[in-house]
């Protein structure tokens, strides 16, 4: 059995690793892949050009604290959405990863993405496989520095335009082209344009596999959510074996041999250089690109499709895959409710923040006219758009009267305000030392936007 | 044992999780606090909210990877008797 690894054994810069050069591949599944490819990064590189409402529809925009998705705006106070949406989307990946494995790694993550995107370019630049391991190994001549030279060329060039899209997520991406444009960015948009460039070429350009390998934890741990009917990827070894090559048209049982005729092709067009034959591996991202080639090889000899397809190990075994089983249900069911939680949180949410701070120094005063006092301190947050008018109420005891320090409460969108309050009750209406009452905000031109919150009354021992 | 990781694996131990926790810390740190409130009586007062957070994460990943780098410092074998 020979074992032509899909590798070239080479220094790099990290580690003494074997290079890996995965080969063109053709089918239906590349065919997907692709589409993945283009849609994702059609995705990422347009969002941040769109506009909505006369600003940029997403907008994380860091230097002034708020992020704006759509007609949403977020204040760093909204940050249990964030949390919310982060546990989302880990309770996402383990749901698809319990029901069709790696379907992540193999489609949608953008370190799969990118090194797609970079291969497309090395391989239109430097041809296929073959002819890029003979340029590796070919001295240096003016015409290998021309090929590396125009191929690192086009990676930086994207990978600009990419870390140029990635700072554009956190400022105006309008005015940041502008900026570029007549080079009077500031230092920190410099500086991360320029990390996340080096980081997108590091990643797809050399790096690689080495990301899925050392790097993902979702890798090391994918295998805790896989169980017995967990699509994936796997080499009929029944079929195929004994693996060993013969000519076109020969009964393979006659030689005493199984499907599989030993071409590596599955090997040469692995991203990260194992043999899927050797059994289901840790480093298997699921691209099903060994699908692709071996079915076309399957096509030219002649053999019914699928030595290598999607299974589940239940399936190999000859048994029945359930799609529905407990795991996949109660991943489902803390998801739909965690996805609930986060529709209903924002459907409801207030644009408007209200915390009620008492005045540490004095517990109460005693007015002249024989009142009790208390002096509190009210935190408005304007989360809204526009600036609002806002109506306090009191309430909790008889005949309380309320004393500000403003005429009227106006805030702008996106401040906060300091308000402060005297608040007077009548020492016969009160039942005890401390009493319960409540703030109610309500924005004078929309009822819906009301917080309301509590506090104490203090009042003198002995009352009553 | 110690041979067998590849000097890539070993860089990237370090540095990765420290990344990864350092940015997190980011995130949590300047949720909670703003850098303009937090610089304002300081000489530091100049520095815009982007440079504050860039600043940050890298103060924060310098911790992290000390604490990474010390966790594999501490896991060499003891030998009192070398051979």
């Amino acid at each position: 059995m020979s074992t032509e690894k899909n590798t070239d054994k080479s220094t790099s810069l990290y580690a003494k690793r074997e290079k890996i050069y995965p080969r063109e591949v053709h089918g239906i599944f590349a065919f997907w892949r692709s589409m993945g490819v283009f849609m994702l990064l059609g995705i990422y590189y347009l969002t941040p050009w769109l506009q909505w409402e006369g600003h940029q529809a997403v907008l994380l925009d860091l230097p002034n604290r708020k992020f704006h998705i759509f007609s949403l705006t977020f204040w760093p106070q909204d940050f249990f959405y964030f949390a919310l949406l982060l546990i989302l989307a880990a309770l996402a990946l383990f749901f698809f990863t319990a029901v069709a494995g790696r379907l992540w790694c193999g489609y949608a993550c953008p370190q799969t993405v990118w090194t797609e995107i970079f291969l497309w370019f090395e391989r239109k630049i430097e041809g296929d496989r073959p002819k890029q391991m003979k340029l590796d190994k070919a001295p240096w001549t003016a015409h290998k520095l021309m090929v590396k030279g125009s191929k690192h060329t086009v990676w930086i060039l994207f990978a600009a335009f990419t870390g140029f899209t990635f700072v554009g997520y956190f400022t105006p991406i309008m005015d940041l082209a502008g900026r570029i444009a007549d080079l009077s960015l500031g230092g920190w948009e410099w500086f991360w344009i320029i990390f996340y460039s080096v980081a997108t070429w590091g990643n797809a350009g050399f790096l690689r596999e080495q990301v899925c390998i050392y790097m993902c934890p979702y890798a090391r741990f994918q295998s805790a959510m896989f169980d017995k009917d967990t699509l994936i990827i796997s080499y009929d070894k029944d079929r195929g074996e004994p693996r060993g090559s013969r000519k076109k048209g020969v009964n393979p049982r006659e030689k005493g041999l199984g499907d599989c005729i030993d071409d590596q092709m599955c090997v040469q067009v692995c991203p990260t250089g194992i043999d899927i034959r050797d059994g289901l591996q840790y480093q298997c991202i699921a691209c099903s690109a060994c699908i692709d080639v071996c079915n076309t090889v399957m096509d030219q000899m002649g053999y019914p499709r699928n030595l290598i397809r999607y299974s589940t190990q239940n399936a190999d075994e000859g048994k029945p895959s359930h799609i529905l089983r407990p795991r996949v249900i109660i991943y489902a069911l803390i998801l739909l409710g965690f996805a609930a939680t986060l529709v209903y949180a924002i459907g409801t949410r207030v644009p408007l923040g209200l915390d009620v701070l008492r005045d540490r120094n004095r517990l109460y005063n005693e007015t002249q006219e024989g009142l009790i006092e208390n002096v509190y301190t009210l935190k408005i947050i304007n989360m809204d758009e526009k600036t609002h008018n806002y109506i306090l109420s009191v309430s909790g005891i008889e005949d309380i009267k309320v004393i500000m320090n403003r005429p009227r409460i106006q805030v702008a969108s996106g401040e906060v305000a300091d308000v402060s309050l005297r608040v007077q009750a009548d020492p016969y209406e009160l039942k005890s030392r401390s009493t319960n009452i409540n703030f109610k905000l309500q924005a004078a031109d929309n009822a819906d936007i009301q917080v309301e919150s509590q506090s104490r009354f203090l009042a003198p021992a002995g009352i009553k | 044992m110690e041979q067998e990781i590849p000097k890539c694996q070993k860089t990237i131990s370090v540095l990765w999780p420290a990344f990864l926790m350092a940015g997190l810390a980011t995130v949590l740190f300047f949720t909670a606090f703003d850098p303009v409130t937090l610089l304002q009586e300081t000489r530091f007062a100049d520095t815009s909210r982007l440079g504050a957070y860039t600043v940050g994460f890298f103060l924060f990943w310098l911790l992290t990877t000390s604490s990474c780098a010390l966790t594999c410092f501490f896991r060499k074998p003891c030998n009192p008797n070398p051979r």
